[in-house]
């Protein structure tokens, strides 16, 4: 933004300078004036704009930017970044640190306050592992002290007390949570685990065996009182889905015939022109079809007793909001159409 | 004078009322029977705040529930005025009762003004003082006084503390210099001493900011029971007021200090831990309750509030990451540097909070609770702390107000990021305007929890317009005119100069050399024909400069020089102050002065230009607001989508209620008189949008008008003006004396069936004739509405 404006003013002014026949020396220091104001003053006063490794500053390098690593945290312009990165890994060039950091790592910042950089960096990994909802409390308090928990924790994170304790903590409640959200996967893990023992150990195998089956009682209760880094009050259970029943479209209502049990084939002799007759089978006709539909239409309303039903069902309710219903109640009255068949 | 409201006994301290009150007054009690909110327009001038009070007071000595009234004004002056009238009532009440009756009226205003401390008192802004008087009576200020540490306090406020409490100050009515003066004699505070009797008050009177901004009204009203009845005056500008208690303008500037103040919180915080860690534990405790249980030790003199926060959240507990103070103060610098983040933009950013709050999680894992908890979370923090120099925080607790509020409304606001303060400036100056597009948010507790609510001013018209924008239903909705016996007022409408040449302040037209030198013509005859004073208006600041400039050039400023004094106001009070006080001596003086003046400035809406000061009134161009604001136009977006009031609608409106509020500015009573002029041709349509008693005076003649023809109407109003004319040939008529009423109450008994829709009877009380329901047009308003649309232009 600061710099094609300032360009494009400055050749407008020289152009008119000219235009009106100035001294070269007059256009020149017109249009340097000019660059001047059209500067904005934030970025030029700024001390903070000298790039700690190289010394260059904004003034020289009006395109400087900086980046950061999330390593450590040291600001440096993106030529710095280029020069001493490029051959790979690095220790930092800060005097004092002396972490070994990636070009690949570095960033540009998104926040002014690099402690807040820093914060927010953390508090995603937190955020991360931590990611328990409101509803999966019993109570608001419990809720409330959970928070004030992960707060604790991301703070010791902050201020590198027990970085390393609670980095430990956090992995394995992380491997908890997945294990909880899919036991399946942690069971493949196990189960994949035995195998590739085998293929390696395979001397010991008899010894293996012997000792398998002693182990699963043993895993359940080891799962009983592992540490799984935190311990949370009042968190609800996880109670699994239940497995989803694959997609009925009848409901539940089955469509398979009850009278009669359709067969292949029916050896019948008024049927054996039709069966051998060329011109049925082109069209993709298929014999079976028809014997499924003659079929049903023979059966059609067997084992149904309207009067029964009408007695059992009592007066039709007359509820015009039911449309079944006052079919029903039709029905009753036309008689000839039975709604029980679904054909 | 005594007169009877159905069975309701009237005391008006005066021999004879006016037609127009008296139906004023039937319709409040009306109101008031019912319970319920209504909407009154009555011209100014004509004695509203003395019938309503006196009608109020009788109702509450009349019945026995006794409901206490709270009458919000809009500036010190008109509450002073209110005050001073009250007083009057109620010594004619105990004159005509014959004895004294137990009632107690009392004003409320800011610190600066009814401050007594030596010390305090001399400073000059009010923020100081609030903030110097909160270190000197803060509670536990003198806890540490108690404990034998060496504190300032204030001795005014503490002889409070040796009185009663429910009996501070005797009854009666007090002014404010007569509450200065009794606190002066008993060396007793007159702040503390109106605030803590405000429960025992029958008449309130403050301004409308403590009930309407949330973050004073929860401190100020919030003990004021359900049935009281609530009196706006000159409400034509609240909604205005509402928009405004809830927007708030974040800069890099505010947020720099803000930073400072979360820094200084952050040291305090580590300087209490190592002295009194105790005192910590004890908040952090109360707050894992919930903030009710923290919100006990909240008195009067707790430093800050929170921003409309429903109820069933103060009963909540505070999240449990904003629980203890240092992750607080942690959780607040990622707010701010969150913010600094977004100043960075270079392009015009408008969001709504539920997107704002989306990316603010993205960022920096603020979630939506425990932003809403912010701003009590900080005011429980400070008092935690015992911060005596509040006023270093105040840009943090604006931080954490606008927290509050983005978490808490989804709809109704609206975040706009300008980068840059006009369109041509290159330097960044980066302004976060989270502004409020719905005035009903504002103003709809009042409405609920109050029993009655009255909304009244000189100009409301449409009537209807209050009533969508603010949401609410009413009981009575009624306009009332001035009844005259002569004509007192000469409104016109000029349309062209001489040459024939339109009159308009359109953007296209403003510039053109004839519609300038046709203002110009405009201000020298009416300057020419107008004894004493002329106050002209502009539609704004940038055309009445340019325009000056014109007519310097036109020599037009010369001739007017010869036949008056020029005074301009400026967007400086002080110097406006000055501008308006030579502006009165010049018109003392005999020879008259002309006032220029800004349409919505401080001249058009609390200065009154009664009898010589103010002989003509001429309105230069219609008084749109400047239509290129983004904040205004995401208004009228939200204003057509929320409650279908069509954007050239509510412009039009918004322009006729400031012409309208300029013209009242000359009409301040039945026997001033003036000339009262809209050059502008556009005003031809925009007859209807005016109040309705300024509609009555504008006949077929004198529309449409060329300067001329105008210039020979207004010498001709102004001969009749001049002839002799007393007090007295207004009486039966435009005044009635106690017989006057009691004939006129007699005729309605006998018309009664037809009530106040009978038109004669309706003529008689001054009430607005009631116009015949147009057939609504099409949602789109057809070819009408893109009339009005092509006739918009852009103000600056």
């Amino acid at each position: 933004m600061s710099k094609q404006p300032t360009r494009a003013n400055g050749a407008s002014t020289k152009r008119l300078a000219e235009d009106g026949g100035a001294s070269p020396l007059s256009k020149s220091l017109h249009g340097l004036s000019l660059q001047h104001a059209s500067r904005p003053p934030a970025v030029a006063d700024s001390s903070s704009d000298i790039c700690p490794v190289c010394k260059s500053s904004r003034y020289l390098n009006p395109n400087m930017q900086f980046k950061v690593n999330p390593e450590c945290y040291h600001k440096m312009c993106e030529s710095c970044v280029d020069r001493i990165f490029s051959h790979g890994p690095a220790p930092c060039p800060i005097a004092g640190c002396a972490r070994t950091l990636r070009k690949a790592k570095f960033r540009r910042q998104t926040f002014e306050d690099l402690k807040v950089e820093r914060e927010v960096d953390i508090r995603r990994r937190v955020a991360g592992a931590m990611n328990k909802k409101e509803e999966d409390f019993e109570t608001l308090m419990d809720y409330n002290d959970y928070l004030e928990q992960v707060e604790e924790i991301t703070w010791n994170l902050i201020l590198k007390v027990d970085v390393e304790a609670t980095e430990g903590r956090l992995r394995r409640w992380e491997d908890h949570q997945k294990a909880e959200l899919n036991p399946n996967a942690r069971r493949r893990e196990f189960d994949s685990s035995v195998p590739t023992d085998h293929v390696v150990l395979k001397k010991g195998a008899t010894q293996r065996k012997t000792a398998a089956p002693a182990s699963t009682p043993q895993t359940i209760a080891n799962e009983m009182n592992e540490d799984i880094g935190f311990k949370f009050h009042g968190l609800k259970k996880r109670v699994a889905p239940p497995p989803e029943a694959p997609f009925d479209p009848f409901g539940g209502w089955s469509i398979a015939p009850q009278y009669y049990v359709l067969q292949d084939d029916y050896e019948v002799d008024w049927l054996t022109n039709q069966k051998n007759d060329v011109k049925h089978s082109v069209g993709g006709y298929d014999m079976r079809d028809f014997y499924n539909r003659s079929l049903r239409e023979a059966f059609g309303g067997f084992g149904v007793f309207i009067e029964d039903e009408i007695n059992a069902r009592g007066t039709p309710s007359l509820d015009p909001h039911v449309g079944t219903k006052q079919a029903a109640s039709v029905a009753v009255g036309a008689r000839d159409v039975n709604m029980d068949d679904v054909f | 004078m005594l007169f009877y409201i159905d069975t309701l006994p009237v005391l008006f301290p005066y021999p004879s009322v006016y037609p127009e009150q008296y139906a004023y007054m039937c319709d409040l009690k009306r109101t008031l029977d019912q319970g319920g909110h209504c909407v009154l327009e009555m011209p100014s001038g004509t004695g509203k705040t003395i019938s309503l009070l006196s009608l109020i007071v009788a109702y509450q000595q009349h019945y026995p529930e006794k409901r206490k009234l709270i009458y919000c004004s809009r500036t010190m002056s008109e509450i002073e005025k209110a005050l001073a009238e009250l007083k009057g009532l109620m010594k004619y009440r105990t004159q005509e009762l014959g004895r004294e009756e137990e009632f107690r009226g009392l004003g409320l205003t800011s610190r600066k003004n009814l401050c007594l401390h030596p010390s305090v008192k001399r400073e000059k802004s009010g923020s100081v003082v609030d903030a110097r008087c909160r270190s000197l009576t803060a509670g536990f200020v003198k806890e540490k006084k108690e404990r034998g540490e060496d504190v300032e306090l204030c001795v005014y406020h503490d002889n409070l503390d040796l009185l009663e409490p429910h009996n501070l100050i005797p009854p009666g009515v007090f002014t404010f210099d007569g509450l200065l003066k009794y606190g002066e004699q008993q060396k007793q505070c007159p702040y503390f001493t109106a605030r803590r009797m405000m429960a025992y008050c029958n008449v309130i009177i403050y301004s409308y900011h403590y009930l309407l901004d949330p973050k004073i009204a929860d401190r100020v009203s919030k003990e004021l029971s359900k049935d009281c009845i609530v009196v706006f005056d000159e409400a034509h500008n609240i909604d205005n007021v509402c928009i405004e208690s809830l927007s708030i303008d974040i800069t890099e500037d505010s947020l720099r200090k803000a930073t400072k103040g979360v820094n200084n919180l952050d040291r305090k915080i580590t300087e209490m831990k190592s002295t009194d860690a105790e005192k910590l534990q004890n908040e952090y405790a109360k707050l894992v309750e919930g903030l009710r249980a923290a919100d006990e030790a909240r008195n009067e003199d707790a430093f800050m509030a929170n921003p409309a926060l429903p109820d069933d959240l103060l009963t909540e507990a505070v999240p449990g990451n904003i629980r203890r103070a240092e992750h607080f103060v942690a959780f607040l610098k990622r707010f701010i540097e969150y913010l600094k983040t977004r100043m960075k933009v270079l392009h015009v950013i408008s969001e709504t909070p539920p997107s704002f709050l989306q990316h603010l999680r993205e960022l920096t894992f603020i979630e939506k609770k425990p932003l809403r908890f912010c701003a009590e979370r900080l005011t429980s923090l400070v008092r935690t702390l015992e911060l005596t120099n509040i006023e270093d925080y105040q840009p943090l607790q604006e931080v954490a107000t606008f927290a509050t509020l983005v978490a808490t409304y989804e709809t109704g606001f609206l975040l706009i990021l300008e980068p840059f303060e006009s369109a041509t400036a290159t330097v960044p100056n980066p302004v976060l305007h989270f502004t409020c597009l719905d005035a009903a948010i504002a103003i709809k507790p009042v409405f609920e929890r109050f029993y009655s609510v009255i909304v009244t001013s000189g100009t409301m018209s449409p009537l209807d317009m209050y009533p969508r924008m603010l949401n609410f239903n009413t009981v009575v909705q009624e306009s009332f005119t001035m009844t005259l016996t002569r004509k007192t007022f000469l409104p016109m409408i000029i349309d062209r100069g001489n040459d024939q040449n339109q009159i308009t302040s359109q953007f296209e037209h403003r510039n053109d050399l004839q519609v300038q030198r046709n203002f110009g013509s405009l201000l020298i005859e009416f300057c020419k024909l107008t004894p004493d004073g002329v106050v002209v208006f502009f539609p704004s600041y940038l055309y009445m400069e340019s325009i000056i400039s014109a007519w310097q050039g036109m020599e037009i400023l010369d001739t007017v020089w010869k036949y008056k004094l020029i005074l301009v106001e400026t967007p400086d009070a002080q110097e406006t102050a000055l501008a308006l006080e030579t502006f009165r001596t010049a018109c003392n003086n005999g020879r008259g002065a002309v006032l220029l003046c800004v349409a919505r400035g401080k001249v058009s809406e609390g200065i009154d230009f009664d009898h010589h000061y103010g002989r003509s009134v001429l309105c230069m161009g219609v008084p749109y607001q400047y239509t290129e604001s983004r904040i205004l136009k995401a208004r009228l977006e939200f204003l057509r989508e929320t409650y279908r009031i069509k954007e050239a609608d509510f412009l039009s409106f918004d322009a006729m209620r400031h012409a309208a509020q300029c013209l009242g500015r000359v009409i301040r009573g039945k026997d001033d008189y003036g000339i009262m002029v809209l050059a502008d041709k556009r005003f031809n349509k925009k007859v209807t949008q005016l109040p309705k008693w300024i509609q009555q005076g504008l006949d077929q003649k004198s529309t449409k008008l060329s300067i001329d023809q105008a210039v020979s109407s207004a010498k001709a109003f102004l001969r009749d003006m001049s002839t002799p004319w007393s007090r007295a040939e207004q009486e039966g008529h435009a005044s009635w004396s106690l017989e006057d009423l009691q004939a006129h109450q007699k005729k309605r008994e006998i018309e009664g069936i037809s009530g106040t829709d009978n038109p004669r009877i309706r003529a008689l009380e001054g009430r607005a004739e009631v116009e015949p329901k147009e057939p609504e047009d099409d949602e789109f308003g057809g070819a009408d509405a893109d009339a009005v649309m092509a006739d918009l232009d852009i103000d600056g």
